[in-house]
């Protein structure tokens, strides 16, 4: 670069500091890509596994989605199959809390959810991606109704406390700016003379347009007050009828005033793979997928078993397990073989004679910290005074998102919110208060987006996954390193046990991960048990 | 005929350098270095700060620990405790489900959780072992924990 404007030693500065920070949000992408988060179902159209060995059986851990799933197929291939489950419930993290539930977390401190008759919140997982078949699959096996769940809404928000003065502002506000500010950079640089021709007439007029097109740009290809701009920002009149419905263009936001607030961070979220259109929950709470799971397997359930010990040998396999509900002392069930979906923050505490590859692999996953809190508001003041059904809020304030309802509309009465739902460390010290200071926080914070928030808020719920007594933890946070290392480890039969759950997959904290992961796992199984049944 | 990605780059190069005039030339901005998503750190500075905004959330207030279908250790009157050293590599590198929180260890994805500086961890440590029953005398120092960090 020979021909660079005047103080150009500053302009290279930025240009360094700027391609480092706009690399710290891509390599943020490129983080959450390789801890799987961007990663296809492997789930292919059932295959039933048929012709279980006579007489054979299983022993399944956890009333999980993995648990249901392996109980649900050994079932069906002729097993004999038992499930030992801590809960008093089935379906472990896939769990939706509504009014009258009762929740007590590690450290005895109890909520009771005061939420009106049909509203919820899903403390685990909240939505089903289009390409998650196998939670589809057993959606629709199961006779669970679906409805779409948003994730994209153009007209909520972006918001950081340290830009704009604190204010919100519209995610298709942003989103318009940024690429009209782009096209138009690109557009200069397309006609520049430094360019010393490398590009065509042909390929320059392409370009032209094609940037023109994607940023809304003028005839002179300018980003400017515009109603082709407002098109996509929107305007500060909306377009109508008659004599007042002559529309008034909105004033774009300066370039540099976007890029230092960051905004666009929030920006491409919604085009990674897992969260694009179309998405899909259950009518009711995603815990209705583990009810009707529990329901179905019903006979094969024992609940309020806390396992203690697991020990195999040369012919089957033993769990030794507690009735937390009745002082039974206690109780040792057995199988010829085991599918263990236990959460690794917790398998690595209960005393099992595996090999030490498995053993490594279980004490090498560190659990990630998540918190969700619940708030039930006294009318849906985001969609009566915002025009804000469903989608998600972004904010860098610690409760991170909001979370709307994507259901209800226009219903009148109360409403719920997802009033944040917070990682890292936000996580952390939200866990590491009360689930009282948990709601009001997120009362506190919110409100400095929604202001209506003190006047209309009514009651709230808050779930912190490192207080959870079924988790210890959210999901299985794999570094690339601990996989390259222990990954296939961990999934290898180990002589009768096998070991299935979101943990053991390449989509942590996914429900998919836990569906294909234990259909993995028992046919890897099933496989073994055939042959062993054949010998013997 | 097409341009190739080297044509492409330099006229890239070009754009980013407009844009960064343009940028320059905007209206005075709340500069905002930290990241938008939450990779912020601890602004705690005593041990005990460190610990009712950080440990407790699994420990719990009085360091007593909890049990559900697992258990968070007791740290209350541990004899584990009696090497700062055990402690230091706990927290810098994490053990099993307990995540690392060491400059060095705490990996930077969306969902680790944050590093502590060496202050921190060492003001944590100090604080824990003369707390919850624990009554050991010795001080962990800012170096001896930056040296262990930087230990693979």
């Amino acid at each position: 670069m020979t021909d660079e404007p005047a103080g150009s030693a500053m302009t290279r500065r930025q240009l360094l500091s700027m391609i480092g920070s706009t690399a710290g949000g891509a390599t943020m992408y490129q983080a959450m890509s390789s801890l799987g988060l961007a990663a296809d179902s492997t789930f292919k159209a059932p295959s039933r596994l048929t012709g279980a060995p006579a007489g054979a059986s299983v022993l399944v851990l956890g009333a999980g989605i993995a648990g249901m799933v392996a109980a649900y197929e050994l079932r069906s291939a002729g097993y004999r199959v038992q499930l030992l489950e801590y809960n008093d419930r089935a379906g472990g993290r896939n769990w939706t809390v509504r009014g009258g539930d009762r929740y007590t977390e590690m450290g005895g401190m109890t909520q009771q959810c005061r939420f009106d008759p049909g509203l919820y919140i899903n403390p685990g997982p909240w939505r089903l991606p289009y390409h998650h078949r196998g939670m589809l699959h057993y959606c629709k096996l199961l006779g669970v109704r679906l409805e779409a769940f948003v994730q994209n809404n153009n007209n909520a928000y972006l918001h950081a406390s340290n830009a704009f003065g604190g204010k919100p502002q519209r995610f298709r506000s942003v989103k318009a700016d940024y690429h009209g500010h782009i096209a138009e950079l690109l557009a200069k640089a397309a006609q520049s003379k430094n360019l010393d021709a490398p590009v065509t007439l042909e390929d320059q007029q392409a370009l032209l347009d094609s940037l023109r097109l994607w940023g809304a740009l003028d005839k002179n290809y300018a980003y400017t007050r515009s109603l082709a701009g407002s098109e996509r920002r929107g305007f500060d009149h909306d377009p109508g009828g008659g004599l007042s419905g002559r529309p008034v263009p909105s004033e774009p936001i300066g370039l540099g005033e976007l890029l230092h607030s960051r905004l666009w961070e929030a920006l491409p979220f919604c085009d990674n793979y897992d969260m694009q259109t179309s998405m899909f929950q259950p009518v009711g709470g995603m815990g209705v997928v583990g009810e009707a799971f529990g329901r179905e397997l019903a006979p094969l359930i024992r609940y309020n078993a806390k396992v203690l010990e697991i020990r195999q040998d040369e012919r089957g396999v033993s769990a030794t397990f507690e009735d937390t509900a009745a002082s039974t002392g206690r109780h040792s069930v057995r199988a010829d073989w085991c599918v263990c979906t236990i959460p690794l923050s917790i398998l690595g505490q209960i005393p099992m004679n595996v090999g030490r590859p498995m053993a490594d692999a279980i004490a090498a996953v560190p659990y990630a910290a998540a918190v969700k809190v619940g708030l039930q508001f006294k009318r849906r003041f985001w969609e009566e005074d915002e025009q804000i059904y469903g989608g998600v809020t972004y904010t860098n304030l610690p409760i991170g998102n909001i979370g709307y309802p994507s259901t209800g509309y226009f219903g009148g009465g109360k409403g719920v919110l997802l009033g944040a739902y917070a990682f890292g460390l936000n996580a952390a010290e939200f866990t590491a208060m009360t689930p009282e200071e948990r709601v009001s926080k997120a009362v506190e914070y919110g409100s400095r987006i929604h202001p209506q928030y003190p006047q209309e808020f009514d009651n709230g719920i808050a779930v912190a996954w490192h207080r959870s007594p079924f988790t210890l933890g959210c999901f299985g946070m794999w570094s690339e390193a601990a996989r390259a290392q222990h990954y296939d480890n961990l999934c290898d039969i180990d002589g009768r046990i096998v070991l299935a759950g979101e943990h053991a997959s390449y989509l942590p904290g996914w429900q998919e991960g836990a569906v294909t992961s234990a259909l993995d796992a028992i046919e890897r199984l099933h496989r073994r048990a055939s042959a062993a049944g054949a010998a013997s | 005929m097409t341009a190739t990605p080297t044509r492409w780059s330099r006229a890239l190069s070009a754009a980013m350098l407009a844009l960064l005039a343009a940028a320059a030339a905007g209206p005075p901005v709340q500069a905002d270095s930290a990241s938008f998503f939450a990779f912020s750190t601890l602004d705690a500075q005593s041990g005990e700060q460190v610990y009712r905004q950080i440990c407790q959330g699994c420990h719990m207030p009085d360091g007593k620990g909890a049990t559900g279908a697992g258990t968070y250790p007791s740290l209350a009157e541990n004899h584990e405790l009696a090497s700062a050293q055990f402690m230091a590599l706990t927290i810098l590198k994490g053990r099993r489900n307990m995540p690392a929180f060491g400059a060095g260890h705490a990996s930077g994805v969306f969902f680790a959780t944050p590093p502590l500086s060496s202050e921190q961890v060492a003001a944590v440590i100090n604080f824990v072992r003369t707390h919850f029953g624990n009554r050991y005398t010795d001080v962990v120092s800012v170096a001896q924990i930056e040296e262990l960090d930087r230990s693979p």
